[in-house]
């Protein structure tokens, strides 16, 4: 910082979020729910709620779920 | 010297210098002030020095913070432009993660990136820029050009309806014309159209490194479309006008394309990446930057240097000379000795700078400015050249026009101009805009590049609408990568804020930042005087400068100085207090906010 003074640091990482153990947003391990592998998604993305219910009706179809 | 060299002073009038001040002349990062020495007698502008009075210190207090924070944190540098360093900042942690984003994310965040280039823009040139040319102001500065306007029917009256060019002025008149009350309004639809896609203006929610958080679905896209149409008729009218008035402009006022003139030398750091090309590797830097939607490069003297991003950020040097930092060559260890390609890395690229502030008085025959001077070295010939951005879309469209690598069905890149087709929309045809490369760099085709760009950014975005759209039909709904932080990684981002280049250097060490550089446009086109000397761009173009105003010392406005200072979009100009020299202070307050003031 050259000559300029400053005060001793007294901000700490945000710990909950960078605590080893806690799963992080980007983690490789990390599993949601209605993501599929191949990139597509089901209901299941959007609602907990009986989500087959909202899947399309045709094989056909794209499963394009409301965010 | 990459500096425009001066006139032969044949035929000059040993004139009498008046010291001028227009500090803060805008609302960048705080403080921008330009400080002149006037010659009334020969109507020219002598001597010109920029400064800026504050100290931010992000690449100082980013060390030793989680990288995945940077994005965040540097989004605060600027409350106008926050997304594209959000965004520059993904590119270059991405490359430090060595992970891609999913396509589907890639064209989401092109989306909200040319939703953001078409609300500032707009915004920029319609309730700023043309405060300085409606007819309120030209009435004060040029009332004979005002007179002039009134009697010249506008060549392009079918497309915008209005029926002279005085008309035209009178619309951009703040508050009371059409053209800036209906600016605001498409400004707000512009800045909907940002939301949709990267969640918030103008600190985004939505983007991180490896994709974004943004639920595709078709409602997010149609929603989108329905509001660019909505404002397509606003564009196509925009850019008739602004090719009116500036065309006017040329023959009203002879001699015009001197003012804010400089040589050719323009940046482009390139933008809108291609999502079936980029991988953020290092090694494959240059084949993905050719591929970008806005093509990167280094334009000197109308001729194109290079396209290629490693070239480009090998290049990169930051000089000291006139600001106020302590040289840290010979003070600290590089961080990056060599880049992953084997290339050496210069102690003064931003990958190994260090910023070591040392807070001094002002002294413009020293040191002057808390901006630094960053160049880039071409080592062909040599120089450390000092290139400006040229407010962002004209570097944008000259290199993109040259390289002529940009070939969508509504964006062309012909090698001497752009090709911008917009579809028909509420209550104008279909039409094909052309941007050509125009004989000048100056104030008046920075300013006329703006326009276009906004066509550039909604052609775009109707492009990269429909490849979205095509590929989330197609039931592929990722947009997140997941990754883990390395120990020891380096990144380097490189993108377009609105009003130019913007790269972002990154080195992690111990899974944290330990040295992190952004350097937006800004730094590049207001730098002081290098260590060799070099002025800054601003400085460049003003030094010289012809004035065109008609009042004298007493009564005097700057607007020519201003239209030149504002045609590098230095963010958003506000308050302008004038000093005038003999310690007499003329306060006047030129802000476009209170535009009564005007009338």
């Amino acid at each position: 910082m050259g000559e300029i003074r400053v005060g001793d640091p007294d901000v700490e990482l945000d710990a909950p979020a960078h605590t080893k153990g806690v799963e992080e947003g980007n983690s490789r391990r990390r599993r949601q729910s209605g993501h599929h592998d191949d990139g597509t998604a089901d209901a299941r993305r959007s609602t907990g709620i009986r989500p087959k219910k909202h899947d399309p009706i045709l094989p056909i179809m794209p499963n394009l779920p409301p965010g | 010297m990459t500096a425009t060299k001066p006139k032969p002073a044949a035929g000059q009038k040993p004139g009498e210098l008046v010291e001028m001040a227009w500090d803060p002349i805008t609302r960048i990062i705080g403080n921008l002030g330009v400080y002149t020495k006037i010659d009334f007698a020969n109507r020219v502008v002598a001597e010109c020095h920029t400064t800026s009075s504050l100290f931010r210190g992000y690449s100082v207090f980013m060390k030793g913070k989680d990288p995945r924070d940077a994005g965040f944190i540097t989004s605060r540098i600027c409350g106008i432009c926050g997304d594209n360093h959000t965004t520059c900042s993904v590119y270059a942690q991405n490359m430090a993660y060595g992970i891609k984003t999913p396509p589907l994310a890639e064209w989401i965040i092109n989306l909200g990136e040319a939703a953001e280039y078409m609300f500032d823009h707009t915004l920029f040139q319609d309730n700023l820029v043309f405060v300085d040319f409606c007819e309120a102001m030209v009435k004060q500065t040029n009332p004979s050009v005002l007179a002039r306007a009134e009697a010249t029917a506008a060549p392009g009256r079918d497309i915008h309806g209005y029926r002279t060019i005085a008309d035209i002025m009178r619309a951009y008149n703040p508050f009371e014309g059409e053209v800036y009350r209906e600016a605001l309004k498409v400004s707000r639809t512009t800045r909907e159209m940002f939301c949709l896609m990267e969640g918030r203006h103008v600190h985004p929610s939505t983007v991180y490194p490896g994709g974004v958080g943004t639920m595709p679905q078709p409602t997010l896209f149609t929603d989108y479309l329905s509001r660019l149409i909505s404002i397509l008729d606003f564009v196509k009218k925009a850019v008739a006008m602004n090719d009116d008035v500036f065309d006017f402009w040329y023959e009203a006022l002879p001699g015009y394309e001197e003012v804010g003139r400089r040589r050719v030398l323009l940046g482009c750091w390139g933008a809108f990446q291609n999502p079936d090309v980029v991988d953020y590797r290092y090694e494959t830097m240059s084949n993905w930057g050719r591929a970008m939607h806005v093509t990167p490069g280094i334009v000197v003297d109308g001729k194109l240097l290079t396209t290629d991003l490693v070239d480009i950020n090998l290049g990169i040097r930051i000089l000291l000379g006139s600001s106020y930092y302590k040289d840290w060559v010979g003070e600290e260890e590089p961080f990056v000795k060599y880049d992953p390609l084997g290339n050496p890395v210069d102690i003064r690229h931003p990958w190994n700078q260090t910023t070591l502030p040392d807070p001094q008085k002002r002294d413009f025959d020293d040191k002057y400015s808390w901006v630094m001077s960053p160049r880039w070295f071409d080592k062909n010939s040599g120089e450390h050249l000092a290139l400006d951005t040229g407010g962002g879309p004209f570097a944008r469209l000259y290199t993109t026009a040259l390289a002529k690598m940009v070939d969508t069905p509504y964006v062309k890149s012909t090698g001497k101009s752009v090709l911008i087709s917009l579809p028909k929309s509420q209550r104008l045809p279909e039409m094909t805009l052309e941007w050509t490369i125009p004989r000048w760099s100056n104030a008046l085709e920075r300013d006329r590049s703006r326009a276009y760009f906004i066509a550039y950014a909604a052609a775009m975005s109707l492009y990269f609408l429909e490849q979205a759209m095509e590929r989330m039909r197609g039931g592929d709904m990722r947009v997140f990568a997941e990754f883990d932080v390395p120990d020891e990684a380096i990144g380097c981002g490189f993108h377009e804020a609105v009003r130019g280049t913007l790269s972002h250097h990154l080195v992690i060490r111990d899974r944290k930042i330990a040295n992190y550089h952004p350097y937006p446009p800004t730094p590049w086109n207001g730098s002081p005087r290098d260590s060799y000397g070099t002025p800054g761009p601003y400085e460049d173009a003003i030094q010289n400068m012809p004035i065109f105003e008609e009042n004298g010392p007493d009564n005097f406005k700057g607007v020519d100085i201003m239209r030149a200072v504002r045609s590098f979009d230095p963010c958003l100009p506000c308050g302008v207090h004038m000093y005038v020299g003999g310690g007499r202070t003329l306060k006047k307050i030129h802000s476009p906010m209170f535009g009564a003031s005007h009338g």
